[in-house]
């Protein structure tokens, strides 16, 4: 188990590194010159020199790279272009303002998606059963702002039931993290990005659920539990729906991954000052250390999440053997 | 020793500028050699959609117009930054639209004369040379007579638009919105709107906590006033710090941190600060302070500022409250352009900086606690959410609002969404224009637009094939079809183009220029006129 560990991290080590690599290039590679986002064209050329040095631009690019290696290495990761704040106080704030989104709407996704799934597979080919996968469809078929933009139109423009966007009421900044989740206004206003993510993510983990469940009501255990006169719902969820579970928590960690990635159209939707947000700002201004800094710390957190997935996996489900080349 | 080879970027564009150059030169000598043959089609750039719904639409119909005469446009909407770098990097382009903002710098004509249409210009990347021109831009810049000098710049028009060097297509107005059953006392000012520093100061809320909640579709990206370059960042820092003299309402010089700035003569300035002003902290503004801002803005070659700086020949305190400043010779722009936008730093906190800030150059400094002496104190920033100022209620010109809050929204709809629900107040900067003629039907709400001095430009590289002739651009201007531009494209938020120098900015607009009416017919004699044909198939050929 160790061994298998020690690999796995040692893969996951080179594969940040690769993807590293491939972002540096990835960002230099855009059309447009970085310099002249940040710099008006009408300055003269001395300013613009004076500008690319104070930012490292002035060096060659195997040069700029090596910086950029060490820095990632000794967690300095420079400056933005932009702001000129640090990238790691940046991204530290936004990547939280994100897990809260995030969370909110895995919660959502997690606790619907699998008693909905659970239900279906229960009252197999009844109207739930159809239904549930008609609309899992359509909500999965649904691009996030669709769906955010409905609910931005129904509920809140027209109906005026929720805010338009933001975390927080303006002008109230809460001191931390802490007092954010305080403010009943936060949790006023996370209602319908919540619901964006979730509607969009739930039909994956219902329709596992859903199937998982179906093979295990098929198992003797269950026959043998009905047999024993226990009540149907017992029989639903201590025994079948229990078992069935082992399918949807492997794919939570991975579609956690997924999710935090795939913010970017509901923070723009309900100006949500998160990573997403932050990636779309700073691809477009051509703020190389910020985004790369961002999509960096997306990629850490999604191979982080499978690699945890991966021993997870091992650790529930003991029939899996380990060999000195991975999973058998 | 061999040659080193330099494959850096900076190289290669460098080279690709070269090439860009060589090759119109080569095509100035086509215009010549292609005597007879058909007008070669061309592009017409703009930013994309995304970056400027309005743009692409112009540029759509402008192309479609130049089939009129029998010339092909093809459009390229591309990507903001993609296009200005072949603008002003590699300078590979035939034509594009660009809007020039209505900022209180270009009050002063030097931007829409001098820096685009004098051959030496920092906007001129489209290599127009003119010897009146040329000899007119200079004159303005060293005279300091005003009246002497509107002279100039209005003869300048005239000849800027006898020649076509720029065709104005509309002057946009300030598309903006507010709640007029939240605000009282909203002061447009030219070129920003209710967006102004004057609304800050003088907007008052008719409910609530007394602070005026202001949206912005771009990001707050900076609070370095050093580093200071983008006219976004200017309208937040002017809260904070103060400036020696504001740019007005109507785009006059309003006395501010300074009571004068005196001409002595053409290269003497003296300047008298105002008695009893104090930081945030509650440090005294001093002369010292201000000779330090100098100083410190020319030792770090603030980018904004360093080409007025280097102008100065001496600057040396004369009295308690008194400074001279020495030119190398007369510039007339320096009161708007430089005076008017370079922000009072307090010597006490920036005389240690980079040295005490761990960053090795002031560029590099993020100031995320920003003290300066201006109306507005800092309270907090939430990069990519919200900027919060409360009142400075010591100030000299004290707010009549509690503060303001300047909120980042994702979209124009986002925002104007937020002005519907009553979460926002005003809107800092433009509004797309349709969705300010819907909410003007709203109760409550005021959407409208307001004058600005800013232009929507057709431009053209002249340095490239029929564009290199008066006459030929003279016809192009005459088949833009500004009418519809303004009616549809800009739903009437607009007024025709004509002289660089748009009439809101009345004592330099030269009322004499008048915009071009459309008219393809008068288009095509001009053409003919200056030995232009067209073949049977109806394309237009090159004069024999």
């Amino acid at each position: 188990m160790l061994e298998y560990v020690l690999r796995r991290l040692v893969y996951m080590l080179i594969t940040i590194f690769a993807v590293a690599s491939i972002l540096f290039v990835i960002f230099r590679l855009l059309p447009g010159e970085a310099t002249l986002q940040v710099i008006s064209p009408a300055m003269d050329d001395a300013v613009q020199e004076r500008m690319k040095a104070a930012f490292g631009l002035d060096k060659p690019l195997w040069q700029q790279y090596f910086i950029y290696i060490k820095n990632l290495v000794t967690l300095e990761w420079g400056r933005s272009f932009v702001s000129a704040q640090r990238v790691i106080d940046i991204l530290e704030y936004r990547f939280w303002n994100t897990v809260l989104l995030m969370a909110a709407g895995m919660c959502m996704t997690l606790v619907l998606g699998i008693s909905i799934g659970m239900i279906m597979a229960w009252r197999r080919n009844g109207p739930v059963d159809i239904v549930g996968t008609v609309t899992g469809l359509i909500f999965q078929a649904a691009p996030p702002f669709v769906t955010g933009l409905l609910l931005l139109m129904i509920l809140s423009y027209r109906l005026g039931l929720f805010p338009t966007g933001g975390m927080y009421p303006p002008g109230q900044r809460p001191e931390d993290v802490l007092a954010l989740l305080m403010m009943p206004e936060f949790w006023h206003r996370i209602v319908l990005p919540t619901i964006t993510v979730g509607l969009y993510y739930i039909t994956t983990p219902m329709l596992i659920m859903r199937d998982s469940m179906l093979e295990v009501l098929g198992s003797d255990f269950i026959e043998l539990a009905k047999a024993k006169g226990l009540k149907a719902r017992v029989v639903m969820i201590k025994h079948a729906a229990r078992n069935a579970l082992l399918a949807v928590v492997t794919l939570a960690s991975i579609m956690v991954g997924f999710a935090i990635g795939g913010q970017v159209v509901v923070e723009a939707l309900f100006s949500w000052p998160g990573m997403g947000q932050l990636m779309v700002e700073s691809a477009a201004s051509h703020d190389y250390p910020v985004a790369q800094g961002t999509f960096l710390m997306l990629a850490i957190l999604v191979i982080s999440l499978n690699f945890l997935t991966d021993v997870w996996y091992c650790y529930l489900d003991p029939r899996i053997k380990i060999s000195a080349s991975g999973l058998n | 020793m061999s040659k080193k080879v330099d494959f850096s970027r900076r190289k290669f564009l460098h080279q690709a500028g070269a090439a860009g150059v060589a090759a119109s030169t080569l095509s100035y000598t086509g215009f010549a050699r292609a005597a007879g043959k058909p007008v070669e089609p061309m592009t017409l750039l703009t930013a994309n959609a995304s970056f400027d719904p309005v743009r692409p639409e112009m540029g759509r119909l402008i192309s479609q117009a130049c089939r009129g005469i029998g010339w092909d446009v093809e459009l390229a909407a591309e990507d903001y930054n993609l296009g200005i770098t072949k603008v002003f990097k590699e300078k590979d382009f035939d034509m594009f639209i660009v809007r020039w903002t209505g900022r209180a710098n270009r009050v002063d004509p030097e931007t829409f004369i001098s820096m685009m249409h004098h051959r030496d210009g920092a906007y001129n990347k489209w290599g127009y040379d003119n010897a009146k021109v040329n000899e007119l831009a200079d004159a303005q810049q060293v005279e300091m007579d005003p009246g002497k000098r509107q002279a100039i710049i209005h003869e300048a028009q005239k000849v800027i638009f006898d020649d076509a060097a720029t065709s104005p297509i509309v002057y946009p107005s300030m598309t903006n919105a507010y709640r007029e059953d939240r605000l009282d006392g909203v002061v447009p000012q030219l070129g920003e709107g209710i967006g102004s520093l004057w609304t800050d100061l003088n907007v008052t809320t008719k409910a609530g906590d007394g602070y005026v909640r202001t949206g912005m579709t771009s990001p707050l990206k900076n609070l370095n006033p050093v580093g200071v370059h983008d006219s976004n960042e200017f309208k937040e820092l002017r809260m904070i710090y103060d400036r020696l003299i504001q740019v007005g309402p109507d785009g006059s010089i309003v006395p501010w941190a300074a009571t004068s700035i005196n001409a002595v003569d053409s290269t003497t300035i003296d300047i008298t600060l105002r008695d009893g002003m104090t930081f945030h902290d509650g440090e005294p503004v001093t002369v010292e302070d201000v000779k330090f801002t100098f100083d410190y803005c020319l030792q770090w070659k603030a980018p904004f500022f360093l080409s007025s700086l280097e102008k100065f020949a001496s600057v040396e305190i004369t009295g308690a409250n008194t400074i001279q400043i020495k030119l190398t010779a007369p510039h007339a722009p320096l009161m708007i352009n430089f005076f008017a936008q370079i922000f009072i730093l307090p010597k006490h906190i920036w005389q240690d900086i980079p040295e005490k800030v761990a960053v090795d150059d002031v560029l590099n400094f993020a100031n995320e606690n920003p003290v300066g002496s201006g109306p507005f104190r800092f309270d907090y920033w939430d990069r990519g959410k919200e900027l919060k100022v409360s009142a400075n209620k010591s100030h000299f010109h004290a707010p009549k609002c509690a503060g303001i809050i300047r909120i980042t929204y994702g979209s124009h709809d986002a925002m104007a969404a937020a002005i519907e629900a009553g979460e926002c107040d005003r809107t800092r900067y433009i509004l797309k224009p349709s969705l300010v003629q819907d909410l003007n039907k709203i109760n409550g709400i005021v959407g409208k637009g307001y004058a600005s001095h800013g232009m929507y430009g057709f431009m053209f590289n002249h340095l490239r094939g029929p564009l290199q002739d008066p006459a030929f651009r003279k016809a192009l201007d005459l088949v833009i079809p500004r009418d519809v531009i303004r009616d549809v494209v800009m739903t009437g938020f607009a007024e025709n183009g004509g002289s660089v120098i748009a009439p809101a900015n009345e004592f330099w607009h030269n009322s004499a220029v008048k915009s071009r009416k459309t008219d393809v017919k008068q288009a095509r004699a001009i053409l003919e006129q200056a030995g232009y044909s067209w073949d049977s198939a109806g394309t237009l050929m090159y004069p024999a």
